[in-house]
């Protein structure tokens, strides 16, 4: 429609620049880019300078990720017309949308010179300082870039011309970034620093920052004391108050005797003065009417702690730990932090005080006495939280686990009273018992082996989530343990109810790409990928316009900020890996053997010699703590296990990353120029690809032997955190060795293969979703194999044919087939061969698992549950079924689909 | 025990526990957040307890006509994690953002509620704000369908001396009517 109104108007006005344009925009919406780029280049070509033409054609630039054409549309603009305000400043924006900082710097100052508003002085300072910020060699940034910045303000500041807010703060981040901090404080503390209103606290944030830095001890102390006396409940304060108190301890600082000691007011300096302040905190909260706060009776509990680091026997003047805590309890127990609050500091109890912090809760006599009011509640869930941290209920047995989960399940039950009135978007008040009953279940089973655990734990969660639709810790447990289990149809749903936003891809986007493909559900993991990249891709754009708008309204603190965020994202470890997993996922279940692969990796984009991963600058952005956990300080998460997983991942991502660039360049060494004309350059060409394809074999083979030995170091990571990577169950199943190689499939792949996936044994369901595992590393070195083979063919079937011509003339009938062929021929049969095998195998499990009746377990005998609980393990169990069903009919399908190929294959 | 800071796009990386999977909060994309971060990077405040959880949020802006006496802080998001309710950290951050609206010389603060949530309704009441008027299908469901009323209530700042901006609207008014 809007392309026939421009075409309308062009019949008209032959030269219309502005509707062109709008045709262009036309076209490219509707999926014509080449006709669109060129109908817009018409235009540009003429350099046009009517608003109209520029705006719609920086829309099209935009829209079409050519935001560097914009800069060479108002360079021409600025030349013809080189007043104008309004093209200098479009100009000065195209730039920033490309990070162009030496031309914004000069943009920046043509326009002042033009129009001479402080703004576009200060935007030319802000320029020089994202030179600074980019600049490779910091030795320039600090002898050039950021002096000449400096200079530039304070030529403003002599000629009093200093205005806005925004220019005092510019002002500070270049002494900041100069080392120049005692000339920062100077700016902050005097008449300039005046206009630092905006932000609450902006000249005290910035002073504490600059002291520091200076390690102006007394300064932050006093401050830290003045800031506190005003809000006792500010905790960034208390840590920089003891901070600075014990540097000034240790450095034995004394009060001058004259004169005032410090601008900023008293200085602390005792250990005596620092717990009479905070028992004077505590003090003036316990006589407040209204509700008291919690930061004092914490900075008790952390002085304490820090007493006790530096061996200071003053520990005793605050109180004993564990008192101090009971009373913590009797205040805040009500509260759902208060478990977040203690945990930190439950070191301080020796193990035999351990026990006697659990029994703060309100026992009624039956054992579990239930509480009458949501306060009681979470008070008594509290202490179940205690005592899980403490380690209280690791230490039971197996008995003593199940009478703790029957008691944990009665709390929550009874507790659904409570909520009945909420909303479905509401969290039930005791669904916390229920996720602790899970996680004793989870303890029961990674300790016994026994299934049947799992099983009961899916069922209270299922319950869970039936009366608290939206409880996202139920769905992500939930989610973790149909992964584990290697069901990951259910996964889908649970995912997609999370309505995981933006960030989120990146966070927790692993939970899901981590399975997906791994559990032979190919669709969903491409799907995810893409929900993952949709975010990534879209990074870039938006950052580059809000990067612009701090430009706008003077926020230059936050352009470095925007710059960072998007190389943390552009940078991220799970960017990388649905990346490369993408591209491997197309390349083995999308593309067609018959045609050529180098299309595929033509249309992918992938280049066999470029790496373009960030190795030594990958960021690893995941979540690893989104699943709540009580546990110990020694079951948790910590952060080698963190480095360790960082570590593996990396390895496993460029056996990834490898494998597909290996099969890159074997799509170009397939494109190997004709022989006619095969001269000495083509040759070269040749010869350089195919050490392109040497250097990534041996690359990997090196990479390989890394992962051998990370894998024998066997890691194991707390069951809330992170999963393992693929890594160790490729390298055991001979995957990784046999894709490398790409010569032979290896049989004991398949011998792994055996058994069954779900089995029904004396009434109880035994898993093995490993097999599926197995299998989905089967599939992929078919895949590559024929990747290989379909090359092979390429190359062998030209010799063929040029052979039979020969024996035709020769009219030599004896002369028999050169081993190679034959050999081709004996290798795509025994393929053909393993394939069919494989697929035999596959229908066979397929038709056993059909056959399995679920509905003939008697859970009621097997599993002691009730008629209720049942329902919801059988629906999980149903779940795990379904979805190993479906896993292996996607597997099933791919392989007959890669059988069909494997015929394409004769020479 | 709560560090109240200005809100950085690092944290945007750690915003699960209060963001994510509030689905009756709407949630944002991160062109919103940068656009807020760019404009009024003063008025984004963020709660961090001593762990570095973050427990909850502030976002707002300022806006309106200084000539017309409208010119007035406005809360866009107010959010705290579960399990750092009860504290009184949603009025800790409330008071924040109307002192910095004092500085900038604003007449009152105004924020937006769905008309069903009691609750949030309650505590800007106990916080002093009152409803102004009533917005006609303010809010709308994800298939863009209108989906229900949002009270504009608002709380007079010391510019306001005689409370003028207060003075409730009687009749109801169309999203489209206001500013």
């Amino acid at each position: 429609m809007a392309i026939q109104q421009a075409d309308k108007l062009l019949k008209k006005h032959k030269d219309l620049h502005c509707a062109k344009v709008l045709k262009a925009i036309g076209l490219q919406r509707t999926g014509k880019q080449d006709e669109a780029f060129s109908l817009a280049q018409e235009v540009a070509t003429l350099e046009p300078t009517d608003d109209n033409s520029l705006q719609a054609l920086t829309i099209l630039y935009r829209e079409m990720h050519h935001p560097e054409l914009v800069t060479k549309l108002y360079e021409a603009a600025v030349k013809k017309v080189p007043l104008s305000e309004e093209y200098h400043s479009h100009l000065f924006m195209a730039y920033a949308r490309v990070g162009e900082y030496k031309k914004m710097q000069q943009a920046g100052m043509a326009l002042y010179k033009i129009v001479p508003k402080n703004p576009y002085y200060f935007w030319s300072v802000m320029s020089l300082v994202m030179q600074a910020i980019s600049a490779q060699d910091e030795k320039l940034a600090q002898t050039m870039f950021l002096p000449l910045a400096e200079r530039m303000v304070e030529k403003m500041v002599k000629e009093e011309k200093i205005e806005a807010e925004a220019e005092v703060q510019l002002y500070f981040m270049i002494l900041e970034r100069l080392g120049k901090c005692v000339e920062a404080l100077d700016v902050v503390r005097g008449p300039l620093g005046e206009k630092l209103t905006s932000e609450l606290r902006s000249r005290e944030n910035k002073c504490m920052m600059m002291y520091q830095r200076l390690q102006l001890w007394p300064e932050c102390n006093a401050l830290s004391y003045k800031l506190l006396l005003k809000n006792p409940d500010d905790w960034q304060f208390y840590l920089s108050y003891f901070d600075s108190l014990f540097h000034l301890m240790d450095k034995s600082w004394s009060q001058p005797e004259e004169g005032e000691h410090c601008v900023e007011g008293p200085v602390q300096t005792t250990v005596a003065e620092a717990v009479k302040f905070v028992v004077d905190r505590m003090e003036e909260q316990d006589k407040k009417e209204s509700r008291p706060l919690r930061g004092p009776y914490l900075a008790c509990l952390e002085l304490i702690h820090r007493l006790r680091q530096r061996g200071c026997p003053d520990e005793k003047e605050l109180g004993d730990p564990l008192e101090l805590m009971v009373q913590f309890f009797g205040k805040f127990g009500d509260k759902p932090c208060c478990i977040t609050d203690l945990k930190i500091y439950l070191h301080l109890l020796p193990p035999e005080q351990r026990s006697q912090l659990v029994p703060l809760g309100e026992a009624g006599e039956d054992g579990f006495g239930f509480p009458g009011d949501t306060k009681a509640l979470q008070r008594h869930l509290c202490v179940c939280q205690l005592s899980r941290a403490l380690g209280l209920q690791h230490a039971l047995d197996t008995e003593g686990k199940l009478r703790l989960i029957t008691e944990l399940k009665a709390h929550y039950h009874h507790g659904l009273q409570f909520g009945k009135s909420c909303l479905k978007t509401e969290l039930q008040f005791s669904d916390m018992y229920c996720l602790m009953a899970a996680h004793v279940y989870v303890d029961l089973w990674t300790e016994t082996g026994d299934e049947n655990m799992l099983w009961q734990c899916l069922s209270v969660l299922e319950e869970g989530l039936s009366f608290s639709p939206s409880n996202a810790q139920f769905k992500l447990l939930l989610l973790l343990l149909f992964c584990r289990l290697g069901a990951f149809q259910p996964v889908v749903d649970l995912y997609s109810s999370l309505d995981a936003k933006h960030v989120q891809h990146d966070t927790i986007g692993y939970l899901l790409t981590r399975y997906a493909g791994s559990l032979g559900q190919f669709a969903a993991a491409s799907q995810s990928c893409n929900f993952s990249l949709r975010f990534f891709h879209s990074n870039q754009k938006d950052t580059s316009e809000y990067i612009i708008q701090a430009y706008k309204y003077g926020a230059f603190e936050k352009i470095p900020e925007f710059i960072a965020f998007r190389t943390r994202l552009n940078q991220s470890l799970h960017f990388a890996q649905v990346r490369t997993e993408r591209m491997l996922l197309d390349l083995y279940t999308e593309a067609d053997v018959t045609l050529s692969l180098e299309e595929s990796v033509k249309a992918m984009g992938v280049c066999p010699e470029e790496d373009d991963i960030p190795w030594d600058n990958m960021r690893d952005n995941r979540d690893l703590t989104v699943l709540v956990s009580w546990d110990p300080k020694d079951r948790e998460l910590t952060e080698e296990h963190r480095r360790l997983s960082l570590e593996e991942e990396s390895v496993w991502l460029k056996v990834r990353s490898l494998t597909l660039r290996l099969l890159a360049s074997l799509a170009l060494l397939g494109h190997a120029p004709s022989p006619r004309n095969s001269d000495k350059t083509n040759e070269n060409g040749i010869s350089a690809k195919s050490s392109t394809l040497q250097t990534l074999l041996s690359q990997l083979d090196q990479t390989l032997e890394t992962a051998v030995q990370i894998t024998e170091k066997q890691t194991q990571y707390p069951f809330l955190g992170p999963p393992s990577s693929r890594l160790a169950s490729a390298l055991s199943s001979g995957s990784c060795h046999c894709q490398a190689s790409g010569v032979a499939i290896s049989n004991h792949l398949q011998e792994q293969c055996k058994g069954e996936v779900l089995e029904m044994k004396d009434g109880r369901l035994t898993t093995r979703p490993s097999l599926l595992e197995t299998l989905v590393f089967f599939v992929e070195t078919v895949c590559v194999v024929l990747w290989v083979a379909s090359y092979s063919a390429s190359v062998l079937r030209p010799l063929k044919s040029s052979l039979q011509k020969k024996k035709k003339k020769k009219k030599d009938s004896s002369s028999a087939m050169p081993v190679v062929l034959c050999g081709f021929q004996e290798w795509t049969g025994s393929l053909q061969g393993v394939v069919t095998q494989a697929l035999d195998h596959v229908k066979g499990q397929e038709a056993s698992l059909t056959a399995l009746k679920l509905a003939a377990l008697t859970l009621e005998e097997g599993y002691s549950q009730t008629q209720e609980e049942c329902g919801f393990t059988r629906a999980a169990m149903d779940k795990v079924q379904s979805s190993y069903l479906g896993s292996l009919q996607e597997l099933g399908d791919l392989l007959r689909k890669r059988a069909d190929s494997l015929k394409s294959l004769k020479i | 025990m709560t560090t109240l800071r200005a809100f950085t796009c690092d944290d945007l990386f750690k915003f699960n526990n209060i963001q994510a999977f509030l689905n009756f909060l709407s949630q944002y994309g991160i062109p919103f957040y940068l656009q807020y971060l760019a404009h009024w990077p003063e008025y984004f405040i963020v709660a961090e307890a001593p762990g570095g959880e973050l427990m909850g949020y502030i976002m707002g802006k300022a806006e309106g006509s200084v000539a017309r006496e409208e010119w007035h802080g406005h809360v866009t998001a107010l959010s705290v994690a579960p399990e750092f309710r009860r504290l009184g950290l949603a009025a800790k951050l409330m008071e924040m953002l109307e002192e910095i609206s004092e500085r900038k010389g604003g007449f009152f603060v105004d924020l937006f509620v769905r008309v069903s949530n009691q609750v949030a309704v309650n505590m800007y009441k106990q916080l002093g704000y009152s409803v102004y008027r009533t917005v006609i299908e303010y809010y709308s469901a994800s298939n863009g369908e209108p989906d229900e009323d949002a009270y504009d209530m608002r709380k007079a700042l010391s510019r306001d001396t005689e409370r003028k901006s207060i003075i409730p609207i009687p009749h109801p008014v169309r999203p489209e009517d206001i500013e």
